[in-house]
């Protein structure tokens, strides 16, 4: 194929003195979130994905251009996409010659793609490129029993006709049942939802505060949705034009009516519902970067800059910390490194994978004896002002489709510091196999 | 330690358990049990009344099967790794241990004996090609409350070092039984919050015996483990020690780890495990949440750098 006018070499600035430049979040596009089983119960991964860069092309005008890079992923992926990214790159109006890998890193991947695409772009490596993510817990791969697997790949071994045999002999009747993905940690088997009720329980969070949390969710997203704030940053898809998960008119009495589902055995009172926890969910989120060069070339508007990010993992396994408190570890790290306090913040962005999660973390940085043992601080990282947290709305009432959650969060707080014009914003997200990632965002 | 007037019993291989099994059952069904075994509380403490033989059994140049121990190393959820897991090297001596405790001149009958529990000291990582002399041998006597306890001592050595040593204590039951060693009120169980739960299904006894060999009937099914007295099939001890080994047990050095067995996991079933840091050892303990009791505890620790 001949290279597009734009795989030539750029006349690009060239990064000043060695120094990094700021990556700047021009914009993002997702597809609105749906229930599983829902309005994109046929859609696959690289389907949504697909739609939600096509939107994003054509929003800011990127048909048949060559970007730095697409990075992104999936959490629950079939080993044939392999070349996820890639091949929904393939079938946007993006140039063929734009470069696309995978990235995956649980709940964390698209803060993780969105944060290394950023990072190559305040190096001078990379002038542009987008970052998001994808799931689909409707058209989640399902593999064969670990007993057929081995079954045929020892056929697949066997020379003789007696190995052959001997091969298919191993297979017992209870090996032909599938092998649906579950939200089990494969260390512990406890579900992801058992393990926050734990540290829900062990952080004395009651049920009245995690359905207010749940309730704010709703609230603000519906409200956001009311002022038309998503009208640049949703494209329609498969007749959804908002998340499906949204409860407009829900209410406390309406949260507190429903039954516990995680947590029930553990002793104490079980205060997580499916009202104050995230529901399986399917969409797609993509976020564009650039340099300031990129954005003044092609007239784009420039949002925010992704100043920096951290990542932190738990010992949860070794029972050290709970599954989900990561990010309480990620944040103060990030920042120190960043010079700033915990209330140095406009807007929070802490990702509620359960309201549980969300405020056993504030707990933990208002608590001394977490912030001096766990953190190593003299004093405690103290409270987040509660009206800047997650105030369009967040993962409650949104959904969570694993990979996308990312590419949601830092387009919508990028649209916020602009809107806003000043200030900061952080963002929180908590990941399985106990690993979170933090980021700031600066007003432009 | 091997007391030196113990006679090596040098054997060409390690024996197989299946016809160990079979040999303890026969045993067991000719009446050996009512001629050699003291019933209640006899005349004096089983130490003055039994005997141990005064034995080692001595397998040399042992060595782990790869493929074996990848089965194992899956079955528990390890890595495959080329060094050998503690409950792995414990499974390869396993038999000869059992060979002494179904010789003739042993006092306690082999099928029904309860696992009480075991220490083991890991000194080194220890390769898959390390060709292991195990010894075996029976020690410590002792009254129990509800009968006879003994320790049964493997020690694995390479080139005449010892890399791993393990005192395993059975309990038979109602031989010698010493009721006035009976604990007051029995402890509250008060179990911590968990950090894993395994659900263990029926095959999980067969899939230990399938890797490990230890086909004792307890572990196989529901009519060979009612024919001993339990109404369903109980997972082995050391595949709930291999399991927690998995996740807490160092593999770049040295370590120790104990574990006392108590009430038995009957499968299918779900136990509730939790794992916590205690002064640099990892503690766990595993518990039935349905009914609070207890089925194991222990800790597992690095050796320190000065003992490996």
């Amino acid at each position: 194929m001949a290279a597009s006018p734009e795989n030539t070499v750029p006349q690009a600035s060239r990064n000043a003195a060695g120094g990094v430049r700021p990556a700047v979040v021009i914009g993002g596009n997702r597809i609105p979130f749906a229930r599983a089983h829902g309005h994109y119960a046929h859609a696959s991964n690289q389907d949504m994905l697909t739609a939600a860069i096509d939107g994003l092309v054509a929003r800011f005008g990127l048909q048949g251009q060559r970007l730095g890079a697409v990075a992104g992923g999936a959490v629950l992926k079939h080993p044939r996409n392999f070349n996820l990214v890639r091949e929904a790159v393939l079938a946007t109006a993006l140039a063929p010659d734009t470069p696309a890998y995978d990235v995956q890193m649980a709940c964390a991947t698209g803060m993780e793609a969105i944060g290394s695409l950023a990072n190559k772009i305040r190096l001078g490596q990379l002038e542009s490129g987008i970052g998001g993510g994808v799931d689909s817990t409707s058209d989640a791969p399902i593999a064969v029993s670990e007993g057929l697997r081995r079954m045929l790949l020892e056929l697949h071994r066997a020379k003789t006709a007696r190995q052959k045999l001997a091969a298919v002999a191993r297979l017992r009747p209870r090996d032909l049942a599938p092998d649906a993905p579950g939200t089990a940690e494969p260390r512990t088997g406890l579900s992801m939802g058992e393990h926050q009720a734990l540290t829900t329980a062990a952080w004395g969070i009651t049920r009245e505060a995690q359905d207010q949390l749940a309730l704010a969710s709703h609230r603000n997203l519906a409200a956001a949705y009311e002022r038309n704030f998503f009208d640049d940053l949703i494209t329609p898809y498969r007749g959804l034009a908002r998340d499906a998960n949204l409860r407009a008119d829900t209410s406390a009495e309406k949260l507190a009516s429903l039954q516990p589902v995680f947590g029930k055995d553990l002793g104490t009172t079980a205060t997580m519902t499916a009202g104050n926890s995230t529901p399986l969910t399917d969409g797609a989120a993509t976020v564009l970067l650039g340099s300031e060069d990129f954005a003044r070339q092609h007239n784009l508007p420039m949002l925010a800059n992704f100043l920096d990010f951290e990542a932190a993992s738990v010992d949860f396994v070794r029972g050290r910390e709970g599954l989900l408190m990561a990010p309480a570890y990620a944040v103060p790290r990030l920042l120190e490194r960043n010079g700033l306090s915990l209330q140095d913040f406009d807007f929070y962005e802490i990702h509620e994978a359960f309201a549980g999660t969300v405020l056993s973390t504030l707990a933990a940085w208002e608590d001394a004896g977490f912030c001096r043992n766990k953190l190593g601080l003299d004093a405690p990282l103290g409270p987040v002002d509660r009206s800047r947290l997650n105030v369009n709305g967040s993962s409650l009432a949104a959904g969570h489709p694993f990979a996308a959650t990312g590419g949601r969060i830092v387009a919508t707080l990028a649209k916020l510091l602009h809107e806003k014009g000043s200030g900061r914003g952080l963002v929180s997200v908590c990941a399985a196999g106990g690993q979170g990632v933090a980021a700031i965002l600066e007003a432009r | 330690m091997s007391a030196p007037e113990r006679a090596d019993v040098v054997l060409g291989s390690v024996p197989k358990l299946g016809p160990l099994y079979a040999a303890a059952a026969g045993k067991q069904a000719a009446g050996w049990r009512r001629r050699r075994a003291v019933r209640g509380r006899g005349p004096g403490a089983p130490e003055e009344v039994l005997r141990l033989p005064a034995v080692r059994h001595v397998v040399r140049g042992v060595a782990a099967d790869p493929g074996r121990l990848a089965a194992y190393q899956r079955l528990v959820g390890d890595a495959l790794r080329d060094t050998l897991p503690s409950v792995y090297v414990h499974g390869l001596a396993f038999p000869v241990a059992v060979g002494v405790m179904v010789r003739a001149d042993f006092p306690l009958p082999l099928l029904g004996m309860v696992h009480l529990g075991n220490v083991v000291e890991h000194s080194r990582p220890i390769g898959v090609g390390e060709e292991l002399e195990i010894a075996a041998w029976p020690e410590n006597l002792r009254a129990h409350r509800a009968g006879t306890r003994v320790d049964m001592v493997v020690e694995a050595s390479a080139g005449g070092v010892p890399v791993w040593r393990g005192v395993s204590t059975y309990l038979a039951k109602g031989i010698g039984a010493a009721p006035e060693l009976a604990p007051g009120e029995p402890r509250a169980c008060l179990p911590p919050a968990p950090t894993a739960r395994w659900q263990l299904d029926a095959a999980t006894g067969r899939a230990y015996a399938a890797v490990l060999g230890d086909y004792n009937p307890i572990h196989l099914g529901v009519l060979p483990a009612k024919a001993l007295g339990l109404k369903r099939p109980i997972a082995h001890g050391m595949y709930l020690a291999g399991r927690v080994l998995a996740t807490a047990a160092p593999n770049d050095c040295g370590y120790r780890w104990s574990i006392r067995f108590e009430a038995p996991v009957f499968l299918p079933g779900t136990v509730e495990v939790a794992l916590g840091p205690h002064n640099g050892t990892v503690d766990f303990e595993g518990w039935n949440a349905a009914s609070g009791r207890r089925h194991f505890a222990g800790r597992v620790g690095a050796l320190p750098p000065a003992e490996t």
